[in-house]
Parts: C-alpha cells; structure tokens; sequence
C-alpha cells in the first residue's frame, strides 16, 4: 500500500515538474519560430522563462478599488490550471491523478480558472478589464459545446469519460484517427484550441492595442509576481490543451507507466509531438490575419457542427 | 494469401471513408466562405478529392473504366471550370464579399443539420455485413446533395448560385460512384461533358445577367427589361 502511495507520489511530482518547466518551453518555442518564420530573430526560446523571474523579482501594484478577488485570482487560475495538468495523460497512459476526475473535470477545472479571470478583470474597475470579460466569456460559451462534443466522441469510442481509459483505447488502434468522427472531432477540438489558447485568428497574444485584445484586456491591470502567475498558468494551459489533443487523438509513444525506461522515449515522443504541433500552430498563426470579433462566432460555429458531425457518425456508422 | 483481398478491400474502405469525410467538410467550409475566389477554390479542392476516390474505387475494386471518370473529373471539376470561373471573376471584376441571406453560423448550423438528415436516410441502405467501400459514401453524397441545395436558396449571386450547382453534382457523381461503382462510361461522358457545358452557358449567363443589370444579385431579377 505504501509502495503504491509512494509510486504515486513520484508520478505526480515528475508531471508536476514537466508541466511547470515545459509549459514556458513551449510558448518560447512557437514565439521563436513564429518569428523565424517572419524573418525576424524572436528573442530566443528561453525568454520567458526570463520574462518570468523578471516579473517575480518586481513589485506589484494593486488597484484601489480591487477586492479580495483580485489577489485571489492567481492563485486560483494558477492551482487549477496545474491540477487539471495532472488529470491528463502526458507521458504514460495513466494520468497521475486520473482517479479523481475524468475529461469533464479537467474541462471544469480549466472552466473555474477562466471563471475568475473574468471576474477580475472586472474586479478592477477599469473598462478594458470589463470588455475583456466579456468577449472571453462569449467566446467560450461558444467554445465549449464545440469541446464537449468532440470529447464525447472520443470518449464513446473508449467508452469512459476516464482520459486514462481514452488514452488506452487510443493505443490499442493504431489506424483509428482514419475514421471520419475521429477526424471532425479531431478538427473540431484544433479550432477550439486555437479559441481558447487566444491564438491568432481568434485573439493575438502579442497585442499591444486594447481594443482588439480579449486575453490582454482582462489582465492589464496585474503586474509583478500575480502576472507572472497568470502568464505561467497561461501557458501551461496552453501545454494542457495541446498534450490533451496529441494524446486523444495520436497516442503514438504513449507509455504504459511512468516507470522503467520507457518514460524517457515516452518524453522524448511528447516532446517531438508537441513540436511539430507547434509548427503547425505557428504555419497558420502566419497565414491567417486575426478575425474581426464578430467573425469569431463563425469559426466557433464550424467547430460545433463538426463536433456534432462526430458525434452523428460514430452513432450512425 | 486469402485475407489478403480482404485486407486491402477494409484499406480501401479507410481511404474513401476519410475522403468522403474531407469532401463534406469542404462543402460545409463552402457554406461559411465568404470570398468567390476561394469559394472557386474549394469547389476545386472537393473536386480533387472526388476524383481521388473515383480513382480509389477503381483500384481496389478493379473497374478500370473508373479511372477514366477519375480523370475527367479531374480535367473538368479541378482544371477547367475553377479556371473558366475565375477568369470570369477577373472580367467581371467581383471583389465584394458574398453576403448569404441567413447569416453564417446559423448556415453552419443548418448545413450541420442537413448533413444529420443525409446520415439518417443513409442509415437505412447501410449493410454492416458486406464488405464494400467507403460506407460513409452514401451519406456524404446525400448531404452534399441538400447542403448544395441549401447554398443555392442561401445565395444571391448568380455565380455563388451556379457554384452550388455545381457541388450538387459533385454529390450525385459520389452517389452513383459509391453505389454502383461506375455506371456504364458512355452516361458518364455524357455526365462530363454536361456538367462544362453548363458551367459554360451558366457562366455566358452570369455574364450577361451582370451586362444587364449592373449586378449579379439575383434578387434584382423581377423586372423583365426590353
């Protein structure tokens, strides 16, 4: 009994260790290429990691008008980003914490974090704050259906809402992402991706005007360690989101257990996932100019007939 | 060695069944475009896929006269009329946008229901116990049939109209492909040749539509003018 706390312990805290120094990796990662990409030289993959200490060294400055929640909102987005990290399958097919939630929790968990972002951004007083609230609420009341769906039809072809058990699954057929429902939730779960992520055809995570941010808008008014925080949570949710999509839906490298030497190749096969996912992120950031705000609901739309066009063929066929 | 048959008959049944997956997703892209030029496009890119699933079929299930559907599909849908089109596009000089009357994620959301429609009417031919290809093919041609329908009611300009047409037919040409595995070549020339020739006169049409009325919105078409 012992042994399986401790086993579990030491699963939880490598998860905990990869989600927290990868997660900053990875947005260096897609900026740098992004800026190659543009024929500009980025600022070289490990500054936000140095944008972080920057930020925790400085101090802070906390609005007057600003309640409880205000402080509260960090540590809120911070936990529950990392503990919906936890539920998810990165390197071995079991998630460390999959015992106590499934795909609905790890959803809810994000949910919870998005919650009170917009609760401070309107905690604050300041307008921009407020519109920022309000168009990331729009846009994920739009998001989510879209998301659901195309979870549910990865979860009825595993038959558990368990990702432990939808990452087993997903192991056992290697030619599954062939079929048409995997494909449409694959594609719907992508375009949600990109919604939530606050990437560039839906929200620019490099803005500077106030007027076209959404993400941006609801924490201008953080500075100091409560940013660095949020901008951490932020990317690690990014991490989330995408290890969630690479895991459903191309297990390939995928570990039976964090145990033996297996957990290497295992992070060594998430690494060059997430790699060419971010390649992939960074082609159509490129491409594409962002959406005007009204346009958004448009692409949202799309995603949630593909959802339900999923979830329609796995029944049907 | 027995299974073998088999074996590539279910690849070739994964192959179409994905195809047919990417051809329904570009006539719901169809429905949300918004510019002529890219819409032309995606005619041209669900076109491609169509004939590469003519041309599939044809290889696993040994109907040489398939191929040469394969091809002209090609030639027609992906070469010739996109071009014909957007050279009509650049004469016509229509670079506004498409403005479809019931507005885009409503049209997503229908077009989602429609395909639902083209899944359920499909369920009912569905033998699980034969193998066959492409098992989706049916109801990926039944709901490019009514999306295309659908897009033709949505639109009000003669060409967007005439595009729509045009993957309707795209829809039948999946339909008799997936059922039948070819009809007789002869009906299928016959086909080819009807489709460039319509995409011709709709096109000389659309022309004169807009010589005439300054405009391609169909919606101005209730006067009769001498």
């Amino acid at each position: 009994m012992t042994e399986r706390i401790m086993t579990g312990l030491i699963e939880n805290a490598a998860q905990l260790f990869l989600l927290l120094a990868l997660a900053p990796l990875v947005t260096g990662v897609i900026r740098t290429l992004k800026a190659r990409l543009q024929t500009r030289r980025g600022p070289g993959i490990i500054q936000p990691y140095r944008d972080l200490r920057k930020l925790f060294r400085k101090g802070m400055v906390i609005p007057e008008t600003a309640s409880w929640i205000f402080a509260a909102t960090p540590w809120v987005v911070f936990f529950s980003t990392l503990l919906a990290g936890l539920m998810i399958p990165m390197v071995a097919a079991e998630a460390p914490l999959g015992l106590f939630g499934g795909v609905l929790a790890v959803i809810y968990l994000l949910g919870l974090g998005r919650f009170f972002l917009a609760l401070s951004g309107l905690d604050s007083g300041s307008s921009f704050g407020g519109l920022g609230s309000s168009r990331e609420m729009t846009i994920s009341a739009l998001a989510e259906p879209a998301m659901m769906l195309a979870i549910f039809t990865v979860a009825i072809g595993a038959g558990s809402t368990g990702l432990t058990e939808i990452a087993g699954a997903a192991i056992g057929q290697n030619w599954r992402f062939l079929a048409p429902a995997q494909m449409f939730a694959f594609a719907a779960l992508a375009l949600v991706l990109i919604a939530e992520t606050g990437r560039i055809p839906v929200d620019n995570p490099d803005t500077h005007l106030e007027l076209t941010m959404i993400h941006e808008a609801m924490i201008l008014e953080y500075s100091g360690p409560y940013l660095a925080l949020i901008e951490w949570a932020a990317s690690i949710k990014q991490l989330v989101l995408m290890t969630l999509l690479i895991n459903c839906f191309w297990p390939i490298g995928l570990q039976p257990t964090w145990f033996g030497c297996g957990a290497l190749q295992g992070i060594g096969w998430l690494l060059a996932k997430l790699l060419l996912l971010s390649c992939a992120i960074v082609l159509l950031e490129t491409v594409n100019a962002k959406m005007r705000l009204f346009r958004v609901p448009e692409l949202l739309a799309v995603a949630f007939t593909l959802g339900s066009l999923a979830l329609v063929s796995t029944f049907l066929f | 060695m027995l299974m073998m048959p088999f074996l590539n008959l279910q690849l070739g049944d994964r192959i179409v069944t994905l195809m047919a997956a990417l051809v329904l997703v570009l006539q719901i892209a169809m429905v949300t475009q918004r510019w002529i030029v890219l819409h032309i496009r995606i005619f041209a890119a669900q076109s491609l896929f169509l004939a590469m699933i003519a041309a599939t079929i044809a290889w696993f299930n040994h109907a040489p006269h398939l191929y040469i559907a394969a091809a002209l599909t090609f030639v027609v849908k992906v070469i010739l009329v996109p071009i014909l089109f957007e050279r009509l596009v650049k004469r016509m000089k229509i670079y506004e946008q498409i403005e479809p009357i019931v507005n885009v994620p409503i049209s997503v959301a229908i077009a989602g229901g429609l395909t639902l429609v083209g899944y359920v009417v499909a369920a009912s031919f569905y033998r699980p116990d034969e193998p066959g290809l492409g098992h989706n093919a049916l109801a990926v041609a039944i709901s490019l049939f009514l999306i295309g329908f659908f897009n033709m009611i949505n639109r009000r300009k003669a060409l967007t109209q005439v595009l729509a047409l045009l993957s309707l037919e795209n829809g039948l040409f999946l339909a008799a492909i997936s059922l039948t595995y070819g009809m007789p070549l002869i009906v299928e020339l016959g086909i080819f040749f009807d489709v460039l020739v319509a995409a011709m006169v709709l096109g000389i049409l659309v022309y004169r539509i807009r010589e005439t009325f300054e405009s391609i919105d169909v919606s101005r078409l209730r006067r009769l003018r001498g």
